[in-house]
């Protein structure tokens, strides 16, 4: 074959125009007549602008919004669908997942946990190396966080209509005094769970994993001594939990599993089931009882048969 | 022309722009690199710093290593072995420089606007429309200029070398403006779903219609010179550039194959990432066929020795591409580290190497001087070759760690205590390759500003 300036310049330009025409137009044709999926609704203006502040910061390079079939560990309760990207101009899949994905972020937290954690990720994530966005100013981290709080359209709405039902009642207890809101918390928890004691004994190796999952999950809102005084504190209301006020109050070990388990809606408090396993919970659950709370039912009754792994 | 201009010593005032150029950007790409590679490992210690967050940092590394080292380096050889292969100068010294300004004003643009947080938002495609068009119109004049001095040839034949650098400019100048989508100047994008398949056509292009190409063009006119033999086989020159333009252009989508793309598509992205086996191996059969017996003479010169190592680098880089888009193996790969890896061995690994290679090698023949440091070049050879060997290492791990964790459904947040340490050991291997940058910026300016015998 004689490359010829012409064979070179006619030829590459008619491939090139061949691939256009066969993985762009064509695809083109099908996948811009998608309609919208069940939970698309369109965004607010102030929804718009967040997004605008999200791709200005690049959180792209860091957050997918593109939950995978395989994504069953990451808490997926639903695999992304192209309607719902129908607004996305540019569509914002990401590449590379330092962080966690985001497309059904809206509602999984409370606006102040979001204040707080963008103020600097580590006041309410203390492992996270995600950067702080003090900078970006009030007024924006709050347009910012209604974009985030919007992330799952309608699923988002529902969520986000939940933590504002239930942060009402939240705040109603916490005003009311210690005695009040510890018998608001207690109260929601199934009964089932407030009679069963820590079924494991109290040991100087569970505490000491204890103590490691506090600093790494919880220090940033409760505070090195669980006086709720965390770094995260001025930025949540109603405020962290101070666990000194749990002591006489009729506190088990299963409030406080279910409590970190299944974390309370409408406050900051996450739940960590999908973070934490079983015994995780447990030995976090004896350290804030035995050092915070100085108060534990650890082995107590009504016991079990003892695990077999116990000496 | 004028008969005077004709006979006087040639200067490659273009050649010699883009090499500064790659040079100084390499030195801040880098630098931004080790910097974004910093903050993984303390978020906080450039805090309330918004200019350099981590975001806006990734985004400028990523475009000075594309557009501020690696191509103007590849630029570079190219102006200067382009005239040389069709026994000509270059069309127009005049219209190059202008080029070698523009390109330098759209990368400080580019440096500032991202930093300043104007971003579209599409990985390699975040400059602002602005600075789209100004690279638009420097791959126009690049073309122009070229097929120019393809015009006034006095060599009847085109080498391959000539081959990939016309397609290289003029390719990369379509597909830029198209993945730029620059009919829509304020979002650079199209909505949802197109939207992805037109960026991942336009990224992987990035690779496959720019580095691949001068790189290939590269090595195509550095290993035969450095070895003294003639090329192996034109014969598999015409296969490995037909079936490059042809393969490389279809495989964008196997970036999304996680994502609800029509399956056809991601059927054509898998058959055609296998596929490019063909033009890799095309392409090093003739390569390392030409050298073959011959390695004493690339590794006496040490822009050989750049270019033969980004060969190798391209072996690798292309098997484990296509491996990569086997949707079982991207089961493990997808969304983490493994792709971090993988970016940086083809981008530093083979096209960086190749790029420095061919400065290594025009340099003194285009200034008519030696090279300021034999040994200096050889330690940057060393540092970048260690620095993006360990990369590979690490972040390939990395990427297994966190993968591996997610299919056995472990949380993000609980996976970034167990690769802290090898972030920490990126951010180590970063500093080596900085290092390696500043370096070779050293040496080539001074050899570049060494007082001349022949062109003074």
């Amino acid at each position: 074959m004689n490359m010829t300036p012409k064979a070179v310049v006619i030829g590459s330009l008619m491939v090139l125009t061949a691939v256009v025409l066969s993985v762009i137009v064509l695809p083109y044709a099908d996948t811009s007549k998608t309609t919208a999926s069940d939970i698309y609704r369109p965004r607010s203006a102030d929804e718009a602008a967040g997004r605008k502040i999200y791709i200005a910061n690049g959180c792209v390079y860091c957050h997918s919004q593109s939950i995978r079939s395989i994504d069953w560990g990451l808490g997926a309760e639903r695999i992304a669908q192209a309607g719902d990207y129908i607004q996305d101009r540019p569509i914002l899949l990401g590449s590379e997942r330092s962080g966690p994905d985001l497309s059904q972020e809206g509602g999984e937290h409370p606006d102040d946990w979001h204040r707080g954690h963008f103020t600097n990720p580590r006041y309410t994530r203390p492992l996270s190396i995600m950067p702080a966005f003090a900078f970006l100013g009030d007024a924006a981290i709050r347009v910012l966080t209604n974009y985030v709080q919007s992330l799952g359209f309608k699923n988002a709405d529902r969520r986000m209509a939940r933590q504002r039902r239930w942060k009402k009642s939240a705040v109603t207890a916490y005003e009311a005094g210690p005695e009040a809101n510890v018998k608001w918390l207690a109260d929601h928890v199934p009964e089932g769970w407030r009679s069963v004691p820590n079924p494991y004994p109290t040991s100087a190796a569970g505490l000491a994993r204890g103590h490691k999952i506090y600093q790494d999950f919880c220090l940033g809102c409760h505070g090195p001594v669980g006086d709720g005084m965390g770094p995260a504190q001025p930025h949540l209301y109603p405020p962290p939990l101070n666990f000194t006020i749990l002591k006489g109050r009729g506190i088990s070990g299963g409030i406080l599993y279910y409590q970190i388990m299944n974390g309370i809606t409408g406050t900051a408090m996450p739940y960590f089931k999908r973070e934490l396993e079983s015994e995780k919970i447990w030995d976090v659950g004896d350290y804030v009882a035995v050092y915070f709370i100085n108060q534990s039912d650890a082995n107590g009754k009504p016991r079990g048969i003892d695990a077999a792994y116990e000496p | 022309m004028s008969n005077a201009m004709a006979t006087s010593p040639e200067k490659h005032l273009t050649a010699r722009g883009f090499c500064i150029t790659s040079a100084c950007w390499m030195a801040v790409a880098t630098f931004m690199g080790l910097l974004g590679a910093i903050e993984l490992v303390a978020p906080d210690l450039t805090e309330n710093l918004g200019w350099i967050v981590f975001g806006r940092v990734r985004p400028i590394h990523v475009n000075l290593v594309l557009f501020g080292f690696v191509t103007p380096g590849l630029l570079s050889a190219a102006y200067y072995f382009v005239p040389k292969l069709l026994r000509t100068r270059l069309y127009s010294e005049k219209l190059g420089l202008v080029t070698v300004i523009t390109w330098n004003l759209a990368l400080v643009a580019g440096v500032a606007t991202l930093a300043a947080g104007l971003s579209q938002g599409r990985e390699y495609a975040e400059l602002i429309w602005p600075i789209d068009m100004a690279i638009v119109i420097a791959f126009g004049l690049i073309f122009f200029n070229l097929i120019m001095t393809v015009k006034q040839r006095n060599e009847p034949l085109l080498y391959v070398s000539v081959w990939y650098v016309l397609a290289a400019a003029l390719l990369t100048g379509v597909t830029f403006a198209l993945g730029n989508v620059v009919w829509q100047p304020d979002s650079g994008a199209l909505v949802g779903i197109p939207d992805a398949i037109l960026l991942w056509f336009y990224g992987h292009n990035i690779f496959g219609l720019l580095l691949t190409p001068l790189s290939a063009a590269v090595a195509y006119y550095v290993i035969p010179r450095a070895c003294r033999a003639p090329l192996y086989s034109h014969t598999l020159s015409l296969l490995g550039f037909w079936s490059l333009i042809v393969i490389y252009t279809h495989v964008g989508t196997h970036h999304l194959l996680q994502v609800p793309v029509p399956t056809w598509l991601k059927v054509v992205a898998i058959v055609d990432s296998i596929a490019m086996v063909i033009p890799v191996m095309a392409f090093l059969i003739n390569i390392w066929y030409t050298a073959r017996g011959k390695l004493g003479e690339v590794h006496a010169d040490v822009g050989a020795k750049f270019v033969f190592t980004g060969t190798i680098m391209y072996f690798f880089v292309s098997i484990q591409g296509s491996m990569m888009a086997l949707p079982q193996v991207q089961r493990v790969t997808h969304f983490n580290n493994w792709v971090v890896a993988h970016a940086h061995i083809g981008v530093l690994g083979f096209a960086g190497m190749i790029a420095l290679g061919g400065l290594y090698y025009v340099l003194p023949r285009m200034t008519g001087k030696p090279l300021y440091s034999r040994f200096l070049a050889d330690l940057q050879y060393w540092l970048v070759l260690i620095g993006i060997s360990g990369f590979a290492i690490v972040l390939t791990i990395v990427g297994l760690i966190q993968g591996n964790a997610w299919l056995n459904g472990e949380t993000v947040y609980r996976v970034l205590p167990e690769i802290h340490i090898y972030y920490i050991t990126r951010a180590s291997l970063g500093v080596m390759i900085f290092c390696g940058a500043l370096i070779g910026l050293f040496n080539i300016a001074k050899t570049l500003l060494a007082p001349s015998g022949e062109n003074a």
